[in-house]
Protein backbone atom coordinates (compact mmCIF):
# COMPACT_ATOMS: atom_id res chain seq x y z
CA UNK A 1 0.00 0.00 0.00
CA UNK A 2 3.16 2.50 -0.20
CA UNK A 3 2.59 3.22 -3.15
CA UNK A 4 -0.69 4.23 -2.88
CA UNK A 5 -0.19 8.02 -2.65
CA UNK A 6 1.76 7.66 -5.93
CA UNK A 7 -1.09 5.98 -7.63
CA UNK A 8 -3.43 8.54 -6.26
CA UNK A 9 -0.83 11.52 -8.01
CA UNK A 10 -0.56 9.25 -11.14
CA UNK A 11 -4.27 9.03 -11.18
CA UNK A 12 -5.34 12.68 -11.08
CA UNK A 13 -2.17 13.44 -13.53
CA UNK A 14 -4.43 10.98 -15.78
CA UNK A 15 -7.65 12.58 -14.81
CA UNK A 16 -6.73 15.98 -15.37
CA UNK A 17 -5.04 15.55 -18.67
CA UNK A 18 -8.76 15.55 -20.49
CA UNK A 19 -8.82 18.72 -18.80
CA UNK A 20 -5.60 20.12 -19.84
CA UNK A 21 -6.39 19.00 -23.37
CA UNK A 22 -10.19 20.95 -23.01
CA UNK A 23 -8.90 23.78 -21.51
CA UNK A 24 -6.57 24.10 -24.37
CA UNK A 25 -9.61 23.99 -26.54
CA UNK A 26 -11.33 26.73 -24.77
CA UNK A 27 -8.96 29.38 -24.82
CA UNK A 28 -8.52 28.30 -28.95
CA UNK A 29 -11.84 28.32 -29.29
CA UNK A 30 -12.61 31.89 -27.00
CA UNK A 31 -12.92 34.03 -29.81
CA UNK A 32 -14.84 31.96 -32.22
CA UNK A 33 -18.34 31.95 -30.22
CA UNK A 34 -21.03 30.84 -32.76
CA UNK A 35 -23.29 33.18 -34.23
CA UNK A 36 -26.84 32.35 -34.83
CA UNK A 37 -29.88 34.14 -35.65
CA UNK A 38 -33.33 33.34 -34.27
CA UNK A 39 -35.96 32.32 -37.12
CA UNK A 40 -38.78 30.99 -34.90
CA UNK A 41 -41.42 33.47 -33.42
CA UNK A 42 -39.12 33.73 -30.09
CA UNK A 43 -36.38 31.61 -28.61
CA UNK A 44 -36.61 31.27 -24.75
CA UNK A 45 -33.87 31.26 -22.31
CA UNK A 46 -33.84 29.58 -19.02
CA UNK A 47 -31.46 30.10 -16.12
CA UNK A 48 -30.45 26.63 -16.07
CA UNK A 49 -29.82 23.73 -18.54
CA UNK A 50 -32.51 21.76 -17.32
CA UNK A 51 -36.35 21.76 -18.28
CA UNK A 52 -37.13 23.01 -14.69
CA UNK A 53 -35.15 26.12 -14.78
CA UNK A 54 -37.77 28.87 -15.10
CA UNK A 55 -37.64 30.88 -18.42
CA UNK A 56 -36.14 34.29 -17.48
CA UNK A 57 -35.82 36.39 -21.13
CA UNK A 58 -36.95 35.55 -24.76
CA UNK A 59 -34.79 36.51 -27.49
CA UNK A 60 -37.07 38.03 -31.02
CA UNK A 61 -36.71 36.90 -34.58
CA UNK A 62 -34.26 37.68 -36.49
CA UNK A 63 -32.01 38.76 -33.58
CA UNK A 64 -28.92 36.83 -33.37
CA UNK A 65 -27.23 35.05 -30.19
CA UNK A 66 -23.78 34.03 -29.45
CA UNK A 67 -23.46 30.21 -28.73
CA UNK A 68 -20.71 30.14 -26.10
CA UNK A 69 -21.15 26.56 -24.94
CA UNK A 70 -22.68 23.22 -24.34
CA UNK A 71 -24.09 20.99 -21.44
CA UNK A 72 -25.48 18.16 -22.40
CA UNK A 73 -29.01 18.85 -23.78
CA UNK A 74 -28.36 23.22 -23.87
CA UNK A 75 -27.06 25.24 -24.75
CA UNK A 76 -25.46 28.55 -22.90
CA UNK A 77 -25.75 31.55 -25.25
CA UNK A 78 -25.59 35.17 -24.99
CA UNK A 79 -27.49 37.92 -26.49
CA UNK A 80 -26.81 40.97 -27.95
CA UNK A 81 -27.84 42.81 -25.24
CA UNK A 82 -25.39 41.33 -23.25
CA UNK A 83 -28.07 38.66 -21.77
CA UNK A 84 -26.64 35.21 -21.22
CA UNK A 85 -29.30 32.31 -20.73
CA UNK A 86 -29.80 28.40 -21.15
CA UNK A 87 -31.66 27.84 -24.77
CA UNK A 88 -32.58 24.13 -25.34
CA UNK A 89 -31.12 22.34 -27.83
CA UNK A 90 -34.65 21.00 -29.34
CA UNK A 91 -35.08 25.25 -29.65
CA UNK A 92 -31.55 25.96 -30.85
CA UNK A 93 -32.03 23.53 -33.91
CA UNK A 94 -34.58 25.77 -35.21
CA UNK A 95 -32.12 28.19 -35.48
CA UNK A 96 -29.77 29.48 -38.68
CA UNK A 97 -26.35 30.50 -38.92
CA UNK A 98 -25.76 33.84 -40.90
CA UNK A 99 -25.67 31.90 -44.32
CA UNK A 100 -28.88 30.22 -43.77
CA UNK A 101 -27.63 26.68 -42.83
CA UNK A 102 -28.74 24.86 -39.64
CA UNK A 103 -26.62 24.81 -36.59
CA UNK A 104 -24.64 22.07 -36.56
CA UNK A 105 -25.65 20.26 -33.76
CA UNK A 106 -24.04 16.45 -33.17
CA UNK A 107 -27.12 14.91 -31.37
CA UNK A 108 -27.55 10.90 -30.87
CA UNK A 109 -29.87 8.82 -32.85
CA UNK A 110 -30.37 5.76 -33.90
CA UNK A 111 -28.51 6.72 -37.32
CA UNK A 112 -25.82 7.43 -34.50
CA UNK A 113 -26.39 3.97 -33.10
CA UNK A 114 -25.72 2.41 -36.39
CA UNK A 115 -22.88 3.86 -37.02
CA UNK A 116 -20.52 5.56 -34.67
CA UNK A 117 -16.60 5.85 -34.64
CA UNK A 118 -16.12 5.41 -30.66
CA UNK A 119 -18.27 3.74 -27.67
CA UNK A 120 -17.73 3.40 -24.43
CA UNK A 121 -18.97 2.00 -21.09
CA UNK A 122 -19.27 0.19 -18.03
CA UNK A 123 -20.43 -3.41 -16.90
CA UNK A 124 -21.15 -5.60 -14.11
CA UNK A 125 -21.09 -9.00 -13.99
CA UNK A 126 -19.50 -12.42 -13.14
CA UNK A 127 -16.21 -13.80 -14.34
CA UNK A 128 -15.64 -17.20 -12.99
CA UNK A 129 -17.88 -17.35 -10.10
CA UNK A 130 -16.57 -14.02 -9.28
CA UNK A 131 -17.92 -10.30 -8.92
CA UNK A 132 -16.96 -8.76 -12.28
CA UNK A 133 -16.27 -4.87 -12.97
CA UNK A 134 -15.47 -3.78 -16.27
CA UNK A 135 -15.17 -0.90 -18.69
CA UNK A 136 -14.48 -1.12 -21.95
CA UNK A 137 -13.73 1.47 -24.91
CA UNK A 138 -13.90 0.77 -29.08
CA UNK A 139 -13.43 2.13 -32.30
CA UNK A 140 -15.31 1.29 -35.43
CA UNK A 141 -13.62 1.32 -38.89
CA UNK A 142 -17.20 0.48 -40.33
CA UNK A 143 -20.59 0.32 -38.71
CA UNK A 144 -19.60 -3.79 -38.36
CA UNK A 145 -16.60 -3.93 -37.12
CA UNK A 146 -14.65 -2.15 -33.91
CA UNK A 147 -11.20 -3.00 -32.33
CA UNK A 148 -12.25 -2.76 -28.68
CA UNK A 149 -10.17 -2.82 -25.49
CA UNK A 150 -11.64 -3.93 -22.05
CA UNK A 151 -10.58 -3.86 -18.64
CA UNK A 152 -11.90 -5.78 -15.26
CA UNK A 153 -11.84 -6.35 -12.01
CA UNK A 154 -13.09 -9.85 -10.31
CA UNK A 155 -13.36 -10.55 -7.03
CA UNK A 156 -14.32 -13.82 -5.38
CA UNK A 157 -14.21 -15.64 -2.03
CA UNK A 158 -11.29 -17.25 -3.25
CA UNK A 159 -9.02 -15.06 -5.66
CA UNK A 160 -9.29 -11.53 -6.90
CA UNK A 161 -7.79 -10.54 -10.42
CA UNK A 162 -7.62 -8.08 -13.13
CA UNK A 163 -8.42 -9.12 -16.74
CA UNK A 164 -7.63 -7.24 -19.96
CA UNK A 165 -8.58 -7.98 -23.29
CA UNK A 166 -8.47 -7.08 -26.79
CA UNK A 167 -10.23 -7.82 -29.83
CA UNK A 168 -12.62 -7.51 -32.70
CA UNK A 169 -15.86 -6.95 -32.46
CA UNK A 170 -18.34 -7.86 -35.47
CA UNK A 171 -22.19 -6.30 -35.83
CA UNK A 172 -23.84 -7.84 -38.19
CA UNK A 173 -27.21 -6.44 -38.55
CA UNK A 174 -25.92 -2.45 -36.87
CA UNK A 175 -29.54 -0.99 -38.20
CA UNK A 176 -31.32 -2.71 -35.51
CA UNK A 177 -32.53 -1.35 -32.38
CA UNK A 178 -31.79 -5.11 -30.30
CA UNK A 179 -28.68 -6.05 -32.13
CA UNK A 180 -26.70 -9.30 -31.63
CA UNK A 181 -23.03 -8.84 -32.01
CA UNK A 182 -19.95 -11.62 -31.40
CA UNK A 183 -16.36 -10.80 -30.43
CA UNK A 184 -13.18 -12.80 -30.61
CA UNK A 185 -10.03 -11.67 -29.17
CA UNK A 186 -7.00 -12.16 -27.31
CA UNK A 187 -6.18 -11.30 -23.29
CA UNK A 188 -4.38 -11.62 -19.86
CA UNK A 189 -5.29 -12.73 -16.83
CA UNK A 190 -4.13 -12.12 -13.54
CA UNK A 191 -5.20 -14.10 -11.06
CA UNK A 192 -4.33 -13.23 -6.84
CA UNK A 193 -5.52 -16.44 -5.39
CA UNK A 194 -6.23 -15.72 -1.49
CA UNK A 195 -4.25 -17.26 1.11
CA UNK A 196 -6.45 -19.48 2.11
CA UNK A 197 -6.33 -21.97 -0.73
CA UNK A 198 -3.44 -24.68 -1.14
CA UNK A 199 -1.76 -23.05 -3.72
CA UNK A 200 -1.92 -18.83 -3.10
CA UNK A 201 1.09 -18.51 -5.79
CA UNK A 202 -0.06 -15.11 -7.98
CA UNK A 203 -0.14 -15.37 -11.75
CA UNK A 204 -0.69 -13.90 -14.58
CA UNK A 205 -1.85 -15.60 -17.89
CA UNK A 206 -2.46 -15.38 -21.16
CA UNK A 207 -6.30 -15.76 -22.41
CA UNK A 208 -7.90 -15.87 -25.76
CA UNK A 209 -11.91 -14.96 -25.67
CA UNK A 210 -15.12 -15.70 -28.30
CA UNK A 211 -18.38 -14.46 -26.85
CA UNK A 212 -21.41 -12.67 -28.48
CA UNK A 213 -23.68 -10.20 -27.16
CA UNK A 214 -26.46 -7.98 -27.69
CA UNK A 215 -26.76 -3.74 -27.84
CA UNK A 216 -29.74 -2.48 -27.16
CA UNK A 217 -30.83 1.34 -28.29
CA UNK A 218 -32.61 3.21 -25.33
CA UNK A 219 -32.52 6.88 -26.77
CA UNK A 220 -29.93 9.73 -27.52
CA UNK A 221 -26.45 8.47 -27.04
CA UNK A 222 -26.95 5.76 -24.99
CA UNK A 223 -27.56 1.76 -25.33
CA UNK A 224 -27.24 -1.44 -23.23
CA UNK A 225 -25.35 -3.87 -23.65
CA UNK A 226 -25.23 -7.44 -22.21
CA UNK A 227 -22.37 -9.73 -23.08
CA UNK A 228 -21.20 -13.31 -22.78
CA UNK A 229 -17.28 -14.44 -23.56
CA UNK A 230 -15.69 -17.80 -22.77
CA UNK A 231 -12.12 -17.43 -22.30
CA UNK A 232 -9.62 -20.00 -22.48
CA UNK A 233 -6.45 -19.53 -20.22
CA UNK A 234 -3.34 -20.70 -21.56
CA UNK A 235 -1.58 -21.85 -18.22
CA UNK A 236 1.95 -23.39 -17.89
CA UNK A 237 -0.80 -26.59 -16.51
CA UNK A 238 -1.05 -29.75 -18.77
CA UNK A 239 -4.72 -28.42 -19.17
CA UNK A 240 -6.32 -24.77 -20.25
CA UNK A 241 -8.55 -23.83 -18.16
CA UNK A 242 -11.70 -22.23 -19.30
CA UNK A 243 -13.33 -18.90 -17.80
CA UNK A 244 -16.99 -17.99 -18.43
CA UNK A 245 -17.69 -14.28 -18.07
CA UNK A 246 -21.28 -12.54 -17.93
CA UNK A 247 -22.17 -9.13 -17.90
CA UNK A 248 -24.38 -6.03 -18.01
CA UNK A 249 -23.70 -2.39 -18.86
CA UNK A 250 -24.84 0.41 -19.73
CA UNK A 251 -22.32 2.40 -23.13
CA UNK A 252 -22.57 5.17 -24.61
CA UNK A 253 -22.00 6.13 -28.40
CA UNK A 254 -19.11 9.14 -29.86
CA UNK B 1 0.40 -4.08 -5.36
CA UNK B 2 1.95 -2.77 -8.67
CA UNK B 3 -0.01 -4.64 -10.84
CA UNK B 4 -3.14 -3.48 -8.73
CA UNK B 5 -1.94 0.58 -8.67
CA UNK B 6 -1.07 -0.17 -13.11
CA UNK B 7 -5.02 -1.61 -13.10
CA UNK B 8 -6.14 1.21 -11.53
CA UNK B 9 -4.08 3.69 -13.98
CA UNK B 10 -5.41 2.06 -16.78
CA UNK B 11 -8.60 1.98 -15.76
CA UNK B 12 -8.49 5.52 -15.69
CA UNK B 13 -6.88 5.84 -18.63
CA UNK B 14 -9.38 4.08 -20.58
CA UNK B 15 -12.25 5.86 -19.12
CA UNK B 16 -10.41 9.36 -19.65
CA UNK B 17 -10.14 8.68 -22.95
CA UNK B 18 -13.04 8.34 -25.01
CA UNK B 19 -14.60 10.46 -22.34
CA UNK B 20 -12.86 13.41 -23.75
CA UNK B 21 -15.09 15.74 -24.94
CA UNK B 22 -13.08 18.81 -26.43
CA UNK B 23 -9.92 17.12 -26.80
CA UNK B 24 -8.45 18.13 -30.06
CA UNK B 25 -6.55 14.83 -30.63
CA UNK B 26 -9.58 12.40 -30.32
CA UNK B 27 -11.96 15.07 -31.74
CA UNK B 28 -10.08 17.08 -33.98
CA UNK B 29 -7.78 14.52 -35.98
CA UNK B 30 -10.01 13.18 -38.42
CA UNK B 31 -11.36 16.19 -39.58
CA UNK B 32 -7.62 17.80 -39.81
CA UNK B 33 -6.93 15.40 -42.16
CA UNK B 34 -9.55 16.04 -44.06
CA UNK B 35 -8.79 19.36 -44.39
CA UNK B 36 -5.28 18.31 -45.16
CA UNK B 37 -5.93 15.99 -48.12
CA UNK B 38 -8.44 19.27 -48.88
CA UNK B 39 -5.60 21.71 -48.70
CA UNK B 40 -3.40 19.21 -50.87
CA UNK B 41 -5.76 18.01 -53.58
CA UNK B 42 -6.57 21.98 -54.25
CA UNK B 43 -2.77 22.97 -54.44
CA UNK B 44 -2.14 20.01 -57.13
CA UNK B 45 -5.47 21.32 -58.96
CA UNK B 46 -3.62 24.75 -59.04
CA UNK B 47 -0.59 23.87 -60.15
CA UNK B 48 -1.87 21.19 -63.04
CA UNK B 49 -4.00 23.51 -64.65
CA UNK B 50 -1.82 26.47 -64.97
CA UNK B 51 0.99 23.82 -66.27
CA UNK B 52 -1.05 23.32 -69.06
CA UNK B 53 -2.15 26.08 -70.15
CA UNK B 54 1.52 27.32 -70.75
CA UNK B 55 2.05 23.66 -72.58
CA UNK B 56 -0.68 23.94 -74.54
CA UNK B 57 -1.49 27.46 -75.33
CA UNK B 58 -4.85 27.28 -75.18
CA UNK B 59 -5.11 30.48 -73.30
CA UNK B 60 -5.18 33.82 -74.98
CA UNK B 61 -2.20 35.92 -74.57
CA UNK B 62 -3.05 39.07 -72.12
CA UNK B 63 -5.91 36.89 -71.09
CA UNK B 64 -6.46 37.90 -67.22
CA UNK B 65 -6.19 34.78 -64.92
CA UNK B 66 -8.30 34.90 -61.98
CA UNK B 67 -6.18 34.78 -58.94
CA UNK B 68 -9.31 33.70 -56.19
CA UNK B 69 -7.96 32.70 -53.26
CA UNK B 70 -11.04 29.94 -52.70
CA UNK B 71 -12.23 30.18 -48.78
CA UNK B 72 -13.06 27.18 -46.65
CA UNK B 73 -16.19 26.88 -45.13
CA UNK B 74 -15.76 25.62 -41.97
CA UNK B 75 -18.71 23.93 -39.97
CA UNK B 76 -18.37 26.04 -36.56
CA UNK B 77 -17.93 23.80 -33.94
CA UNK B 78 -19.48 24.46 -30.17
CA UNK B 79 -17.69 23.27 -27.65
CA UNK B 80 -19.19 20.95 -25.05
CA UNK B 81 -18.66 21.04 -21.02
CA UNK B 82 -19.77 17.52 -19.72
CA UNK B 83 -17.45 16.44 -17.91
CA UNK B 84 -16.85 16.80 -14.19
CA UNK B 85 -13.17 17.16 -11.73
CA UNK B 86 -12.52 17.19 -8.37
CA UNK B 87 -11.89 16.17 -5.22
CA UNK B 88 -13.86 15.39 -1.99
CA UNK B 89 -13.24 15.73 2.01
CA UNK B 90 -14.90 14.43 4.36
CA UNK B 91 -15.39 11.79 7.55
CA UNK B 92 -15.41 7.74 6.87
CA UNK B 93 -16.83 6.14 9.36
CA UNK B 94 -15.46 2.38 9.02
CA UNK B 95 -17.73 -0.41 10.59
CA UNK B 96 -15.87 -1.59 13.97
CA UNK B 97 -13.10 0.78 13.13
CA UNK B 98 -13.84 4.30 13.84
CA UNK B 99 -14.36 7.53 11.99
CA UNK B 100 -11.82 9.00 10.70
CA UNK B 101 -10.79 11.72 8.09
CA UNK B 102 -11.42 11.10 3.67
CA UNK B 103 -10.28 12.09 1.08
CA UNK B 104 -11.00 11.78 -3.30
CA UNK B 105 -10.96 12.14 -6.08
CA UNK B 106 -14.14 12.13 -8.67
CA UNK B 107 -14.76 12.32 -12.31
CA UNK B 108 -18.01 12.54 -13.83
CA UNK B 109 -19.45 12.99 -17.19
CA UNK B 110 -22.95 14.23 -17.39
CA UNK B 111 -24.92 12.55 -20.09
CA UNK B 112 -28.39 14.62 -19.68
CA UNK B 113 -29.81 17.12 -17.59
CA UNK B 114 -30.38 14.31 -15.40
CA UNK B 115 -28.13 11.28 -15.73
CA UNK B 116 -24.23 11.18 -14.93
CA UNK B 117 -21.73 8.69 -14.18
CA UNK B 118 -19.00 9.14 -11.91
CA UNK B 119 -15.88 7.05 -11.57
CA UNK B 120 -14.26 7.82 -7.78
CA UNK B 121 -11.43 6.92 -5.81
CA UNK B 122 -11.03 7.64 -2.49
CA UNK B 123 -9.11 6.46 0.82
CA UNK B 124 -9.37 6.87 4.58
CA UNK B 125 -7.75 4.96 7.98
CA UNK B 126 -8.67 2.83 10.00
CA UNK B 127 -8.62 3.41 13.98
CA UNK B 128 -8.47 0.88 16.88
CA UNK B 129 -11.60 -1.73 17.31
CA UNK B 130 -12.99 -1.74 20.93
CA UNK B 131 -11.81 -5.52 20.84
CA UNK B 132 -8.21 -4.08 20.55
CA UNK B 133 -8.74 -0.47 22.80
CA UNK B 134 -9.91 -3.15 25.47
CA UNK B 135 -7.46 -5.69 24.72
CA UNK B 136 -4.13 -3.84 25.80
CA UNK B 137 -1.21 -4.93 23.32
CA UNK B 138 -3.35 -7.03 20.80
CA UNK B 139 -3.23 -5.93 17.02
CA UNK B 140 -5.65 -7.64 14.43
CA UNK B 141 -4.14 -5.22 11.43
CA UNK B 142 -0.83 -3.98 10.74
CA UNK B 143 -0.78 -0.32 10.27
CA UNK B 144 -0.28 -0.75 6.38
CA UNK B 145 -3.76 -2.72 6.78
CA UNK B 146 -6.00 -0.03 8.10
CA UNK B 147 -5.42 2.29 4.71
CA UNK B 148 -9.08 2.38 3.59
CA UNK B 149 -8.69 3.08 -0.32
CA UNK B 150 -11.74 2.36 -2.96
CA UNK B 151 -12.67 3.13 -6.00
CA UNK B 152 -16.19 2.73 -7.34
CA UNK B 153 -18.17 3.70 -11.03
CA UNK B 154 -21.86 4.56 -10.39
CA UNK B 155 -24.71 5.92 -12.57
CA UNK B 156 -26.27 8.88 -10.71
CA UNK B 157 -29.55 10.98 -11.24
CA UNK B 158 -29.85 14.45 -10.47
CA UNK B 159 -33.47 15.90 -9.11
CA UNK B 160 -35.51 18.56 -7.70
CA UNK B 161 -33.57 21.14 -9.75
CA UNK B 162 -33.93 24.48 -8.38
CA UNK B 163 -31.86 27.99 -7.52
CA UNK B 164 -29.94 29.19 -4.22
CA UNK B 165 -29.87 32.67 -3.73
CA UNK B 166 -26.84 34.49 -2.08
CA UNK B 167 -27.89 37.81 -0.92
CA UNK B 168 -30.05 40.03 -3.09
CA UNK B 169 -28.37 39.69 -6.62
CA UNK B 170 -26.96 36.23 -7.08
CA UNK B 171 -29.09 33.12 -7.57
CA UNK B 172 -26.85 29.86 -8.23
CA UNK B 173 -28.39 26.80 -9.89
CA UNK B 174 -28.27 23.66 -7.43
CA UNK B 175 -29.94 20.38 -7.04
CA UNK B 176 -30.27 16.82 -5.21
CA UNK B 177 -28.57 13.66 -6.22
CA UNK B 178 -28.70 10.27 -5.77
CA UNK B 179 -25.86 7.63 -7.22
CA UNK B 180 -25.19 4.13 -7.01
CA UNK B 181 -22.30 2.11 -8.44
CA UNK B 182 -20.30 -0.50 -7.95
CA UNK B 183 -16.34 -0.91 -7.65
CA UNK B 184 -13.56 -2.53 -4.87
CA UNK B 185 -12.47 -1.68 -1.28
CA UNK B 186 -9.02 -3.01 -0.25
CA UNK B 187 -8.88 -2.78 3.93
CA UNK B 188 -7.42 -5.04 6.06
CA UNK B 189 -5.35 -7.02 3.75
CA UNK B 190 -7.91 -8.04 0.98
CA UNK B 191 -9.99 -6.30 -1.73
CA UNK B 192 -13.87 -7.10 -1.67
CA UNK B 193 -15.90 -6.22 -4.44
CA UNK B 194 -18.14 -2.74 -2.87
CA UNK B 195 -21.41 -1.42 -3.39
CA UNK B 196 -21.86 2.13 -3.21
CA UNK B 197 -25.18 4.09 -2.79
CA UNK B 198 -24.99 8.02 -1.50
CA UNK B 199 -26.57 11.64 -2.24
CA UNK B 200 -26.39 14.89 -2.15
CA UNK B 201 -26.55 17.99 -2.99
CA UNK B 202 -24.77 20.65 -5.45
CA UNK B 203 -24.48 24.66 -6.04
CA UNK B 204 -23.20 25.80 -9.05
CA UNK B 205 -21.61 29.78 -8.28
CA UNK B 206 -20.80 29.62 -11.39
CA UNK B 207 -21.18 27.76 -14.87
CA UNK B 208 -17.79 25.83 -14.40
CA UNK B 209 -17.52 25.36 -10.84
CA UNK B 210 -19.84 23.07 -8.68
CA UNK B 211 -19.97 22.69 -4.89
CA UNK B 212 -21.05 19.46 -3.09
CA UNK B 213 -22.49 18.17 0.17
CA UNK B 214 -22.75 14.86 0.36
CA UNK B 215 -22.93 11.16 2.15
CA UNK B 216 -22.07 7.96 0.62
CA UNK B 217 -22.42 4.09 2.11
CA UNK B 218 -19.93 1.59 0.89
CA UNK B 219 -21.03 -1.87 1.54
CA UNK B 220 -19.00 -4.89 1.12
CA UNK B 221 -19.02 -8.30 2.67
CA UNK B 222 -16.50 -8.75 5.50
CA UNK B 223 -15.84 -11.99 7.99
CA UNK B 224 -12.85 -10.21 9.74
CA UNK B 225 -14.23 -10.15 13.03
CA UNK B 226 -15.74 -13.52 12.78
CA UNK B 227 -19.20 -14.05 11.09
CA UNK B 228 -19.44 -13.06 7.79
CA UNK B 229 -21.42 -9.31 7.94
CA UNK B 230 -22.17 -7.03 5.02
CA UNK B 231 -20.39 -4.02 6.87
CA UNK B 232 -21.88 -0.46 6.19
CA UNK B 233 -19.25 2.46 5.81
CA UNK B 234 -20.52 5.69 5.96
CA UNK B 235 -18.68 8.82 4.32
CA UNK B 236 -20.06 11.98 4.45
CA UNK B 237 -18.28 15.34 3.21
CA UNK B 238 -17.87 18.09 0.84
CA UNK B 239 -17.04 18.55 -2.58
CA UNK B 240 -15.65 20.89 -4.97
CA UNK B 241 -15.43 20.13 -8.88
CA UNK B 242 -14.86 21.83 -12.08
CA UNK B 243 -16.47 21.37 -15.44
CA UNK B 244 -14.21 21.35 -18.54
Amino acid sequence: MRHTPAALLLLLAALMAPAVCSAHIFTRHARRDVQVFVKTPYLELHTGPGRGYPVFDVVPQGESVLVLFRRTQWLKVRTRRGVEGWASEDDMLKTALADGAPLPLTIGNRAGFTSHRFEAGAFAGVFGGANLISAYTSYSFNSQLAVEAALGQFLGRYSNGITADIGLTHVPMPQWRLSPFLMLGIGILHVEPKATLVQPAVRTEQTAYVGGGLRYYIGRSFFLRAEYKTHVVITTQNRNQVEDEWKLGFAVFF
Amino acid sequence: METRVRGLLLTAALLTVPLLPGCATVHRWREHRAEVRAAREEARAEASPTGQSVAGDSVPPGAIQPRIERRRARAPRIRSSNLEIGAHFGVMSIEDFGSHPAYGLDLAYHLTEDLFVRAEIGRSTGGLTSFETLGGNIRLLTEGERKFTYYDLGLGYNFLPGEAFFGRSRAMTSSFYVIGGAGATQFAGDKKFTVTVGGGYQVLPTDRLAVHVGFEDHMFQSALLGASKLTHNMEAGFGVTVFF
